[in-house]
Formats: C-alpha cells, structure tokens, sequence
C-alpha cells in the first residue's frame, strides 16, 4: 500500500487525479493540499509515500517547495504540470517522475508501477536551483504569507513551533532550522537560534562567556559560547 | 575755343553716352555675372566681381566720352561711385585708382587731377557704404537717390579737385565753368538708373522665388500623406491632380518602374494609368537614375502611345528610396503650343524629392504596422498552450461529475479560440473585447473553481467604442497570471470603463496587488498592448499601472473614444 498526498492549486484538477487514482486499489490518497505551504506541513505531519505535485501553484512553485521538505521527511516526487515540462529538466537525474495535464491513466499506471517497484525512496539530491531559498512561507493564526530572506532577522524554535522574524512581523513556518541553516544564508548562533549577521547591530558580550546579539531594530538574540567564535569570525569577515 | 562749346550740345551728348552705357549695363544684368551686384558685398568673391565690373564701366565712361581741349567730358563717376557703394571703400579706391590711371594714361592737362579725383570719387561713395553699414542701414544704399546724391558730391568734389591740381589755372577754371553742369547732372543721373537697373534685377529675382516657394509650399500642404498610404494608383493618382493644379503644366504623371500608375492633364484619354511604361525617356530616366528632359526641340518629343498626341515636351525625374534607388518616376508635360518654364523645370525635381521622402516615410509606417501586427500574432502564440492544456484538463475533470457544465465550457473555449483566431487587422469594438475577455474567464472560473471571482460593470453605451483588438484580454490575462493564480486565498478581478471627456478608461483591478514592473520579460503582454496603442494612437495613450502591494493592482487603459458607425 503507498499512501499518496495530492498538491495542486485547482480544485478540478485534483478531483481529475483522485478519481484516476481511485483505480488503483494499493495506492491511498492521504490528503489534498491546494498550495506549497499547507503542502508542506501535510508532508511533514503526514509522511506520504509519494507526492503529486503540481508546479504552477500560488507565490511558491512546486519546484520551490521540494526545498522546503525537511530530507528526512521526503518522499517520492510524481511533478504534474500543463506544459511548462521543461522546467523539469534539472531534475531529471533526481528520481523523479512528471505527468502531463491532462493525464492519461496508462501514462499514470506506468508511474505507478515505477513507484511500487521501488518503494523505497533514494535519498535525493537537489538541483541547485531550488536548493538554495529566497524566502520562507510563514503563517499565523489566520494568514498565510511569504518573508523574503533578505528581510530575515532570526529564526528560532520552541514548543509552539519554528518562528521567523523580520524587522516588522512574524509567523511559524514548516521549515526545520537545521534544513534553512543548510539552504540560506542564515547562522547558527545557538541551539535554537538562527541570524541574519546583516541584521545585526551589535553583539554585547556577557560574563559567562555567551554573548547577546542586538538586531538593527532592537531585538536581543542569545548567542552561545559555542557559536560565539564563528559569529564573530564571521562577522570579521563579511 | 572753350566759348565755343555748346552747353546743350554737351549735355545731350553725354546723356547720349549715357545710355549707351545704360544699355551695356542692362544687358549685362541679364548674365549672371551681374547677380553679385544686386546686393551689397561683403565678401571677397563678390567684392572682386564688383571691382571688375566696375572698374570696366569706368574705362567705358572715359571712351565714350567727349575729347575737349585736352581734356575729356565723361561718365566716369559712375562706375567709381557705385563700386564703391556697392563694394566698400576699398573696391572704391580700386575702381577710382583703376579708371583714374587709364584716364591718366591718355594724357592731357588735366590728366593726373582726373585720375586723382576718380579715385576720390570711389572713395566717397566707399564711405557711403561704410557709414550706412555701421548703422545697419545697408537698404538705403541701394536707393536711387542715395546713389545720386553721393554722386553729386563725388563730381562737384572732382570739379574741386580739377580746380585745385589743373595747370594752367585758368584753362582749368573755364573747362570746369563750362562742364561742370552737364558732367554732374549726368553723372547723377546716370548712377540713379544704373541703381534702379540693379534694383529691377533684384526684385525679379525675387519675384521668381516668392512665387517658387509660394507654390513649392502649396504643394507640400496639399500632399501631405497622399502617398504615405500607399504608391498605388488611386493614390498617386490623386497626387497627380495636386502638382498639375498647381503647375499648371499641360500633364503629370506618375510610374513605378512597370506602369503607369497615374495621368492628370492633356493626352488623359490615351494615357491610361494601369499601361505598361512606354516611352524611352522614362526607361532612360529609370535605367540611369537621372533628370531626362526633352524639350521638343533639341531633344525630340513623341508621344509613344498616340500620334495625335498633344504633349510636345516632358520632363521625367526619378523618384528614389531607400539608398538612392529608382523605383518611378514622375513626369511632368507641355502641350507642343507651351514652352516649358524653367520654374517648373526646377519645381519638378523638388516634388519629385518631396514624393520620395513621403514615400520612404510610407515604408516605415507601413513596416511599424506589420510589426504590430506580428507582434499580436506572438502575443497569441503566447497565450495558448498553458492555457489550452489548464482549461483541457479542467474539462476532463468536469466532465466526470457535470455533462452540461463540461459542454459550456467547450463552447467558451470554442469561443474563445475562434476570436483568438480572428484576423487582427481590423478593429474590435468595446463589446468584442468583453466577449472575448468572458469566455477566457469563465474557463478560469470553473478552473479556480471557488478562487476566484469576476465583476465586469461596463456601461451599454460605451460597448461600440471602437479599439484594437486583443487588447484588453492579455491586461486580464495577467492580472490572472501574476495576481489571482498567486493568491492563496480567493482573489477578485473586476472589469470596468469609463468616459473621461474624449477619453475611454477600462480599468482592470485585481485584488491581488502583485504587481512587479518587468521591463521586457513576464508583462510582455502588458508591454505590447502598451506599444500598440501608442504606436496608433500617440504616446498620451497607452497602459498604465496603480499597484497598492498585497492589496490590488489596477491596470488602465486609456484609448480616444471612437464609436463604431452606426450603419444606415
């Protein structure tokens, strides 16, 4: 049995595929998501075999957001799209497979086949292209949105989730500190700390060793005493 | 002997000199030596003219005048006073100098006070020309009573000198007694008429290019864009009609390099626009891109396609275009009773140019329009794929749950292609746009099914204004493209226009507020309906953009009102 989530950001074209799925009794439509960012949590909370995942899709393409999956959580990528296949190029070596809109269901049997020969998924390496990211989706209570990177100031985790702050809001994202220490440009200063060193005004050092860095607008971000030398070489440097 | 000389004998006697070099003057004004002198000369080239010509009639005035004991009754002054007028003090004492020396050179007693006062006499009318050009008065130079004052002065002046520097003295006080009168009166005269001679010759001169430019300019008026529309015969033919109206020659015509393309004018009966070309001086003119003239007399003229023929004379000029190449002529006639004026003769070649320019401008309208138009034709190639698939695909999927929700969306699309489809040479009306924009909106309607939602409010009366087509739906497209499809949450789009004075507004606002200017690369559509309009229409209309970000994005078009004509 392979359990499948469905991404795409048009309601018929969903219904299209899970009722050409529905002809195969192994495979398990888990979830349907209408864009990257609900995706991604549903991935994440999910843990699907396989995704189909539509490339046209609001503010963070399908391609994009094969970034943003944590590499423990990734599953098989079955891409779906109208006509732009030739964005798909660059994953072509990376073990995934793409169906045309519309789609013909021997086309999809064969994909299907690919995927039950060989359910376990290999690890996959991105093309650079979306292995480094420009922006992180975010979302509060009853909003969705995107933080350019640029505008970044830290990100930090606790109990309630990953939290992403810019100099005038912030949100909780999907995205794990460890896999945007690995795609931006962003530094671990502590163990639940990630900073933009542009956004950083001054690092005040305290007693014990640690220090405190002071973000352009005020914020205090702790740094350790582990993290301490590589902020500050770095801050050196850049 | 002095008694004995007859004062109206001498007067008569040089006033008789006087036009015979009157006369030599006047001819002399029908050459072109003489036109340097119809105007005051400032430059060397002209001021030599003017010492050589004067200097002549100088030595003129002394030949023919009257030998008086040893001295000499003459016409000299004019030619020293007027060169000095007309060319400046220094022209003057060479002219003076010139005149005075040859006179010196004839010997007598009054040889040398003669050749002295000459070259005064050039000297004052130098002065003249100097005094009046310091107070920017040089028009009062060329006055005849400027001229026979100054000459008065010049010759009461040489009277002096004679008086003063001719030995014996009392030889030269009865010679200056007796000729005195007559050589000043004459000499003023004559220097007057010489002006006016001048004159005459300028103000034909004048005449002739106010009535050149008079209709060279009528001409251009009247055929402003004629042929930029197009070289063909209605065209040219109308062309044609403007330069014969305003010639006034017996007939003009106008060929490309094959046939005749338009006839105004005697002989219209047989020569018959649509004719292949006939006649040997066109071939010649086409063949060696040059002016052939045939004026009947040294070069024969005959009609090559009638021998009852009127037409006597023709003159035939190239039209050129891009990099100087033939490609027609056009053609001037007159009737064999006519003679050809040279006006025409030279206003021919100046419409003739006048036409080339119209014609090369022609080319580049022309080549401006049909990269408009190829530029629709990437802009619908641009549209379908992602579109033909996305609307294919929520078809197959309507179809499984609503048979009659799938067949209207088969209808938009079939509506929607055929007006994509359309020639787009013509001009759409409001009403067209509206449709063509619904069906491509009701297929994204059932695409985004629940996402998004549309609101046209244009009001009836503006639906027959009239545009170019494909111009409002790439604006919707992209606000769907780059807007709503970008939203996460469900997204407007409405559609509205308006009537500011003799402007029409169609506003698209999306909800989206995603709006990035891209210069050439994804608002391409955007882009080019932008160019189009103003490539039609003027840079006051066109595509403009109002985006509050994350809010909405308004995209206005503005268009001159133009209502379609209601047919009767």
């Amino acid at each position: 049995m392979l359990s499948a989530l469905i991404i795409d950001d048009e309601t018929p074209s969903r219904e299209e595929l899970k009722a050409l799925l529905a002809s195969a009794s192994d495979i398990e439509v888990v979830g349907e998501c209408a864009n990257a960012i609900e995706g991604l949590a549903a991935i994440h909370r999910l843990r699907p075999d396989v995704v189909f995942l539509d490339i046209q899709m609001p503010r963070i393409s399908g391609l994009e957001m094969v970034g943003m999956i944590d590499p423990s959580a990734l599953p098989r990528i079955v891409f779906v799209t109208a006509f732009d296949e030739h964005a798909l190029k660059a994953f072509e070596e990376h073990a995934t497979d793409y169906l045309l809109k519309p789609i013909e269901q021997e086309r999809l049997n064969k994909t299907l086949d690919w995927l039950r020969s060989d359910a376990q998924p290999k690890a996959m390496t991105l093309p650079a292209s979306v292995s480094r990211l420009t922006q992180i989706p975010c979302t509060t209570r009853n909003k969705i949105f995107l933080i350019p990177l640029d505008d970044v100031e830290f990100v930090h985790t606790d109990q309630s989730g990953i939290h992403v702050s810019s100099h005038d809001r912030s949100g909780v994202t999907e995205l794990t500190l460890k896999l945007l220490q690995e795609r931006t440009a962003l530094v671990r200063c502590h163990r639940q700390y990630l900073v933009n060193l542009e956004k950083i005004r001054e690092i005040e050092l305290l007693d014990n060793g640690s220090a405190e860095a002071v973000t352009h607008t005020g914020k205090r971000i702790p740094v350790s005493r582990r993290h301490l030398r590589d902020i500050k070489s770095q801050l050196l440097l850049s | 002997m002095l008694d004995e000389i007859n004062h109206i004998a001498l007067i008569g006697g040089l006033m008789q000199q006087m036009c015979v070099y009157l006369v030599i003057a006047y001819l002399l004004s029908k050459t072109p030596i003489f036109s340097p002198l119809v105007q005051v000369n400032v430059r060397l080239p002209g001021k030599l003219v003017c010492y050589t010509v004067f200097s002549a009639f100088c030595i003129m005035g002394t030949y023919l005048g009257y030998q008086i004991e040893g001295a000499i009754a003459n016409t000299r002054a004019i030619g020293a006073v007027l060169g000095g007028i007309l060319g400046g003090p220094w022209v003057g004492i060479a002219v003076g100098l010139t005149g005075g020396l040859h006179r010196y050179s004839l010997g007598g007693f009054t040889a040398s006070s003669c050749a002295v006062s000459t070259t005064v006499e050039g000297l004052i009318g130098g002065c003249l020309h100097l005094y009046l050009l310091r107070r920017h008065r040089a028009d009062r130079l060329l006055h005849p009573m400027s001229v026979l004052i100054t000459t008065l002065i010049a010759e009461s002046a040489q009277m002096l000198i004679i008086l003063a520097m001719a030995r014996p003295y009392d030889q030269a006080a009865r010679l200056v007694a007796h000729i005195a009168a007559p050589m000043v009166l004459t000499n003023s005269f004559g220097a007057a008429l010489f002006m006016r001679l001048i004159l005459d010759r300028r103000e034909t001169l004048e005449r002739y290019s106010i009535a050149f430019s008079a209709k060279a300019l009528r001409i251009a008026e009247r055929s402003v864009g004629v042929l930029m529309q197009g070289f063909n015969e209605e065209n040219c033919m109308r062309m044609a009609k403007i330069i014969q109206e305003e010639t006034g020659v017996g007939a003009v015509a106008i060929t490309d390099c094959e046939k005749l393309l338009g006839f105004v004018g005697v002989g219209a009966d047989h020569h018959l626009p649509g004719s292949p070309i006939a006649s040997p001086h066109t071939f010649w003119a086409i063949a060696n891109n040059e002016v052939v003239y045939a004026d009947g007399a040294a070069v024969p003229y005959n009609c090559s396609v009638s021998k009852d023929c009127k037409l006597g004379s023709c003159l035939v000029i190239p039209l050129r275009g891009e990099g100087n190449r033939v490609f027609g002529t056009i053609k001037l006639y007159e009737p064999k009773r006519k003679l050809f004026s040279t006006l025409n003769r030279t206003l021919g070649e100046g419409i003739a140019r006048l036409l080339s320019n119209q014609l090369l401008a022609g080319t580049i309208e022309e080549q401006k329009r049909l990269l408009a138009q190829s530029e629709i034709k990437l802009l619908q190639a641009q549209i379908n794929p992602h579109f033909l698939f996305n609307a294919l695909n929520t078809l197959a999927a309507v179809i499984r749950r609503d048979a009659e929700a799938a067949r209207q969306i088969v209808l938009h699309l079939s509506i929607f292609f055929r007006k994509s489809l359309k020639r787009a040479s013509s001009d759409a009306t409001l009403k067209d746009e509206l449709e063509h924009v619904d069906a491509y909106l009701q297929i994204e309607l059932a695409r985004f099914a629940g996402k998004l939602n549309v609101d046209i409010a244009v009001p009836d009366e503006l639906m027959p204004t009239r545009l170019p087509p494909f111009t409002l739906q790439p604006i919707v497209e992209n606000a769907i493209k780059y807007g709503i499809s970008q939203l996460i949450e469900p997204g407007r789009i409405r559609i509205s226009a308006e009537q500011i004075d003799n402007v029409l507004a169609i506003h698209i606002e999306d909800s989206a507020g995603l709006y990035q200017p891209t210069p050439d690369g994804d608002g391409m559509g955007m882009n080019l309906v932008d160019r189009r309009i103003k490539i039609r229409y003027g840079t006051n209309f066109g595509v403009s953009v109002h985006c509050v970000p994350e809010h909405s994005t308004r995209v206005t078009i503005s268009l001159p009102m133009v209502m379609e004509p209601v047919p009767c």
